[in-house]
């Protein structure tokens, strides 16, 4: 039995019980962690841009670490050089000086008050680092495959020394600050992954060759890290599959010997991971079914004695708990699901699963990051705002009856805040069924039915609350009339615009909503009008038919509404299901024949089309003359208030929840 | 209100040449204003070369998300010949790709192209002319080589700025012997 940080007794919890192998205790070298539960370290841009820790950077971690109830909550890796070239993030924390401990200690007291093991990460970042500097490092000067990242420098054989001095140093100072594990990033493009690659490391020194020689500055890290660590235990994250089969990365064979050989020089456990940045296959988005990965953490068990743990599409408990019954993982990691929810593992814990609000893997998170922003979250409005105030659910001064319009994702979020703060909110939606128009884009393909769980959630929420739903229950000017409630929310979500052209009025042309919800007659040759991401849902779905489809929309660029990292995914889906778009372009006439599409330079393009699907959203005005008549507080939220996606449905939700 | 087929398609390829020319001509307009702040000892011929070669090199960049290794050297030469032709056919060339008797080797043919003409109408000289394309194409496989760590190479067999009528090219792997 190795030391104990903290005692904790799961035993009492429903959670422990029913998944008994996630809140058994692991030995990391000499220290016990309480349960199998990991906090993954990831980068949140929310520190100074001279790399200082923040108030938010440790109110963000604090919350995550009280999620992990006694487990392994590891802080955002920091970069090591005062130059600056390992720094892969603007709002990255550093460790390169003395001056940078005593916020590092800010974090590492922040995990420890919530009596869970504190972790802190090594990165340089590599050929994907330099954000504030002119050229990055890596072992060989080959060039990324996206623009955004700087020139790559060839280390030299001082260079290479200097970084493992820096890494030796860094680690005396996070020791310093009171971590308790240590953990280097050797992953998705970052230093130490750049020199293990046959993609990234063409030297012909003893820092290349084979991939013993690729490991070579690996293994000399991890072996002056462990001098420093001492009793404390050091983990890696290296790649199990590069997945750059494309450009001559390495086999999957290739990153098994890399985990022998980080086992063998001193590492205590290690995090499976795979894909590169520059990999040109997905990995962590919701196309990609949960539990996809598991088999690279059961291929490293074969490998290695040390424990074995990862994240990865690993969404819900009993995944892992299976998979660690079975011998295939031992920790769980975590890093996207507890973005979305920082509580997700303690409410497994609790026996409150309903109210674990799910990520939907859209990656917005990253391309955030990517774009020098700080982190935020799709459907967790209080994600990097945990500091302030505002955010927090306060019960009301004054109790209010609320009428809430429409119950999709923005009117249940705003019901249940609202009720949450006391309030009396009743919920009205024309249709039997909870969820809006997400009940229908649940429907489309590549994983959109995860979308879902966020009415599950809310619906939860609701009914803890304490929240009147009225089905089946259309709101009419007489029913507010009726009513008097003091506040009315209308989140009646939006309305599907015609254009003004000849044929819009065509049986030919149906919604949607219909479409997705199978009411629709559908031809052949289907047109979807509008080019955002209700359109692309709906092109998709119809193309896995064997439609042909093509979309036209007003917007210059295809998918405005979703975040470019989730974007990607979509496109190549539309071209691999051959689904043609005109971006740009306006409808001059639908007839039984087809369409005529005009550019928006005036040229014309007849398309064949039997079908005409309208996506075009506009903002829904429905019923706030009858609220302001009465003189009733009116607030107007989601699509109903402009059309834009799930994520600022929840967040409109939310806000007005906290202010009503 | 029909759409006439013909009306469509002719305003589009009038459009489409008159863009191939715009570049033609912004190309050679900005030579000349570097010609002018460099002075009367700048070579013409330097800075179009070099002008090229930075294109081509960022162009190679532009196109590395296309690059790979997965049907093996082969299907990346391929891969490679295709982004020459789509990038002269956009400028208003007609090219052609055959496969080699060797084994990686392709042979790619510009059996017409406009900027010799352009080259000339601007007062440019033909050797200035074939060195920009040339660098263009070697910066651009440069780019590529070294992202992918291979060793294409690129010769020109025959030039149309040479008199030769077309420009035949062959883009080989030196270590297929």
């Amino acid at each position: 039995m190795g030391k104990l940080l903290f005692e904790w007794d799961y035993s009492s919890y429903p959670g422990a019980q029913k998944y008994p192998h996630l809140f058994k205790s692991i030995q990391l070298g000499n220290l016990t962690i309480p349960n199998r539960i990991k906090y993954a370290a990831t980068e949140d841009n929310l520190n100074g841009r001279d790399g200082f820790v923040t108030d938010s950077g440790v109110a963000y971690l604090k919350e995550r670490a009280k999620g992990v109830v006694g487990g392994l909550c590891t802080m955002q890796g920091v970069y090591l050089d005062e130059a600056r070239r390992g720094q892969g993030y603007v709002g990255q924390a550093a460790a390169w000086d003395d001056k940078f401990i005593p916020g590092l200690t800010r974090l590492a007291d922040a995990i420890h008050e919530q009596k869970a093991v504190a972790g802190c990460q090594l990165m340089h970042c590599g050929r994907v680092g330099a954000i504030e500097a002119d050229y990055c490092q890596g072992p060989s000067p080959v060039p990324q495959r996206l623009r955004i990242f700087r020139p790559v420098q060839e280390m030299t054989k001082a260079d290479i020394k200097q970084c493992l001095k820096e890494h030796v140093e860094a680690t005396e100072r996070l020791l310093k600050a009171g971590f308790d594990f240590v953990e280097i990033s050797g992953i998705v493009g970052y230093l130490l992954s750049n020199f293990v690659s046959s993609y990234t490391n063409r030297r012909s020194d003893e820092y290349g060759g084979d991939i013993r020689g690729r490991m070579r500055f690996v293994v000399e890290c991890i072996q002056e890290v462990k001098k420093v660590c001492g009793d404390v235990p050091l983990g890696i994250r290296l790649c199990a599959e590069e997945l750059l089969d494309d450009v001559s990365g390495n086999t999957p064979e290739e990153s098994m010997i890399t985990y022998e050989m980080a086992e063998e020089a001193g590492v205590d456990v290690m995090s499976v991971t795979a894909g590169w940045q520059e990999s040109i296959y997905p990995v962590i988005s919701r196309d990609i079914p949960m539990g996809s990965w598991l088999h690279l953490a059961e291929r490293a068990k074969q490998h290695l004695t040390i424990p074995v743990s990862m994240a990865y599409r690993l969404f819900t408990p009993d995944l892992p708990n299976k998979a660690i019954e079975e011998g295939k993982l031992d920790i769980w990691e975590m890093c996207r699901p507890m973005i979305a929810d920082p509580l997700m593992p303690k409410k497994v814990l609790e026996g409150k699963e309903e109210e674990i609000r799910p990520c939907v893997a859209c990656n917005v998170c990253l391309a955030r990051l990517f774009r020098d922003a700080p982190m935020t979250c799709y459907i967790n409005p209080v994600c990097a705002h945990e500091w302030d105030p505002k955010y927090e659910i306060k019960p009301a001064e004054m109790t209010k009856n609320v009428m809430i319009v429409g119950a999709g994702p923005a009117g249940l979020e705003c019901a249940w805040v609202a009720a949450e703060r006391g309030h009396e909110v009743h919920v009205y939606d024309k249709r039997q069924e909870l969820g809006g128009t997400i009940i229908e884009a649940s429907k489309a393909p590549y994983g959109d039915d995860e979308l879902y769980g966020q009415i599950r959630f809310a619906k939860t929420m609701c009914e803890k609350n304490g929240v009147e739903f009225h089905l089946g229950t259309e709101v009419t000017p007489e029913v507010i009339e009726e009513e008097l409630p003091d506040s009315v929310v209308l989140a009646t979500g939006p309305r599907y615009s015609k254009g003004t052209a000849p044929g819009f009025d065509r049986q030919n042309v149906v919604s949607v909503l219909e479409v997705l919800s199978g009411t629709a007659q559908v031809g052949d040759n289907v047109v979807v009008w509008g080019n955002m991401k209700p359109g692309i849902g709906v092109a998709l779905f119809l193309a896995k038919q064997g439609k042909r489809v093509t979309v036209v929309g007003r917007e210059k660029k295809l998918g405005k509404d979703v975040n470019p990292s989730f974007l990607w995914r979509y496109v190549g889906y539309l071209r691999q299901n051959k689904v043609t778009t005109y971006n740009d372009c306006d409808i001059e006439e639908i007839t039984d024949e087809g369409v005529t599409v005009v550019t928006y330079d005036g040229h014309r393009i007849p398309v064949k089309a039997d079908t005409f699907v309208l996506t075009e959203r506009e903002a829904n005005p429905a019923l706030k003359d009858v609220v302001q008549e009465n003189g009733i507080e009116l607030f107007v939220i989601g699509d109903a208030l402009v059309p834009r996606n799930l994520s600022s449905a929840v967040h409109d939700g939310y806000r007005i929840g906290i202010r009503i | 209100m029909a759409v006439d087929p013909e009306k469509e398609i002719s305003g589009l390829w009038r459009a489409l040449q008159g863009s191939q020319e715009s570049t033609r001509r912004t190309f050679y307009q900005m030579r000349q204003a570097l010609l002018e702040v460099a002075g009367p000892d700048a070579d013409p011929l330097d800075i179009s070369v070099r002008a090229w070669g930075i294109i081509g090199k960022d162009m190679g960049k532009a196109y590395l998300p296309r690059m790979n290794l997965l049907k093996g050297i082969e299907g990346l030469m391929m891969n490679v010949a295709r982004a020459y032709q789509g990038l002269w056919t956009t400028n208003g060339a007609v090219v052609d790709i055959e496969k080699g008797q060797k084994p990686n080797e392709l042979f790619i043919t510009w059996k017409r192209c406009p900027w010799p003409t352009s080259a000339k109408e601007h007062g440019a000289s033909m050797k200035e002319d074939l060195q920009g394309c040339d660098t263009y194409l070697r910066e651009f496989l440069e780019e590529v080589n070294a992202f992918l760590g291979t060793n294409l190479k690129i010769e020109t067999l025959k030039s149309i700025p040479s008199g030769d009528g077309v420009c035949l090219r062959r883009l080989y792997n030196p270590e297929d012997k």
